[in-house]
């Protein structure tokens, strides 16, 4: 599997560069504020409807939560985009052995209270107006593997236009202790809370 | 309110260079596969939910109809944008007598077959992601109002990304029948189950 790392010159350069395309690409990203447990790492679950989720939260976590960022990553994606190992990314290959040692990566990258690690459950790309997230099973095994206390962050984002030409994302952020949630409950959880911010969404006026 | 004052060429070089501007703003934009009734004149509504819903309805009729285009648009949006009159652009006023003539307006264009008229049913901008298309009641009287056969056309759009940086638009396209021959709210609630559907297929869509 490949890890992480920092490059002295490619993780600044992406850190300003992804904050200028989104400012270049979007008419405004929106999203609600909540408070973090500062002494828990963050598992950050979040639907996966475009290239722009990863860069989205990347830059909401450097200007909003300021942890230090990990996200899972295809395998096949992260041998095609070599930078992304510089920008926190760590691979999991679907369907083979490995699997489990990027799963217990995750799940160690928990007990550091300074991480903030996304999953996309959905382990593939779905369109913006799925009813439903599924949840592969990958994400219930960290949870089970991680021995220290976490947070789960959700999120759902719902892209716009309304009388512009950009789009505007909506982001809907909700957090929840570990310790609250029940692994069973946690896909009826995250659901509940896509359903009331796509909810939140349509009911939106210019 | 203010007639449409159409000009074929300047119109259709409008439309080359709008096409030109949505290609370059969209990934894809994908049309489902559509014939439009032959004979007919075709009122296409459409949902409203972006500033690009004028120009996906012109090149719609461009593109995919091969009609004239006409387009209702509110009467203090037009008036602003004057140019777009020369571009089939005619404006109504809600909640005004005026507003009953630019109806009529609209119902005379549709008798003649070679025209297409876009009107958004909905008369303000909702959310992409909203699950119930509202027809507002104006549409009855206009649908009255034509005589000649004409084809309504339900014309939902929907934005995604994909593995794209820029967004796509899925245009669903649904046959309404022809005008007068499906009752008002049958229309009504045949559009609302044509969005359900086209949500429905946006999901399943190939990307």
């Amino acid at each position: 599997m490949i890890k992480p790392q920092g490059h002295w010159l490619i993780t600044p350069f992406f850190n300003w560069y992804i904050g200028w395309i989104i400012k270049r690409n979007f008419q405004s990203v929106n999203f609600n504020k909540v408070e973090l447990h500062p002494a828990k790492a963050v598992l950050l679950i979040a639907n996966h409807f475009s290239w722009w989720d990863g860069f989205l939260l990347y830059y909401l976590n450097k200007i909003y939560f300021k942890k230090t960022f990990r996200i899972m990553v295809l395998e096949e994606t992260m041998r095609g985009v070599t930078f992304f190992k510089y920008l926190g990314a760590f691979s999991v290959t679907k369907n083979s052995r490995q699997v489990v040692e990027s799963l217990q990566y995750a799940a160690e990258l928990l007990s550091d209270p300074d991480n903030l690690v996304v999953i996309f459950p959905q382990g593939k790309l779905y369109s913006n107006f799925v009813e439903s997230v599924n949840f592969e099973k990958g994400l219930f095994k960290i949870t089970e593997m991680a021995t220290a206390d976490f947070q789960y962050l959700f999120a759902a984002a719902f892209t716009e236009n309304f009388d512009q030409k950009k789009p505007s994302v909506n982001i809907g952020f909700k957090v929840v202790q570990s310790g609250a949630l029940s692994v069973d409950d946690l896909q009826k959880a995250y659901q509940q809370h896509y359903d009331k911010t796509k909810q939140r969404q349509t009911q939106l006026v210019v | 309110m203010i007639p449409a004052r159409r000009n074929k060429t300047l119109s259709n070089l409008f439309a080359r260079y709008m096409r030109y501007r949505m290609n370059k703003a969209f990934n894809r934009i994908v049309v489902t596969p559509f014939t439009p009734k032959p004979g007919h004149s075709v009122l296409l509504l459409c949902n409203h939910f972006s500033w690009w819903d004028g120009f996906f309805g012109n090149y719609l009729a461009y593109w995919t109809m091969k009609r004239h285009l006409y387009i209702m648009m509110q009467h203090d949006h037009l008036e602003k944008r004057m140019l777009f009159n020369l571009f089939g652009g005619f404006s109504i006023e809600r909640g005004n007598r005026e507003m009953l003539k630019s109806l009529w307006y609209a119902a005379d264009l549709l008798n003649d077959l070679e025209n297409l008229v876009v009107v958004f049913p909905q008369g303000e901008l909702i959310s992409n992601h909203t699950a119930h298309v509202s027809v507002e009641k104006g549409i009855e009287r206009l649908i009255k109002h034509i005589k000649g056969p004409c084809q309504i056309v339900y014309c939902a759009t929907l934005i995604d990304y994909f593995e794209s940086l820029k967004p796509s638009a899925f245009i669903h396209l649904f046959d309404c029948g022809v005008a007068n021959e499906v009752p008002f709210d049958e229309l009504v609630a045949n559009i609302d189950k044509f969005h359900a559907q086209a949500l429905q297929d946006q999901i399943n869509v190939e990307h």
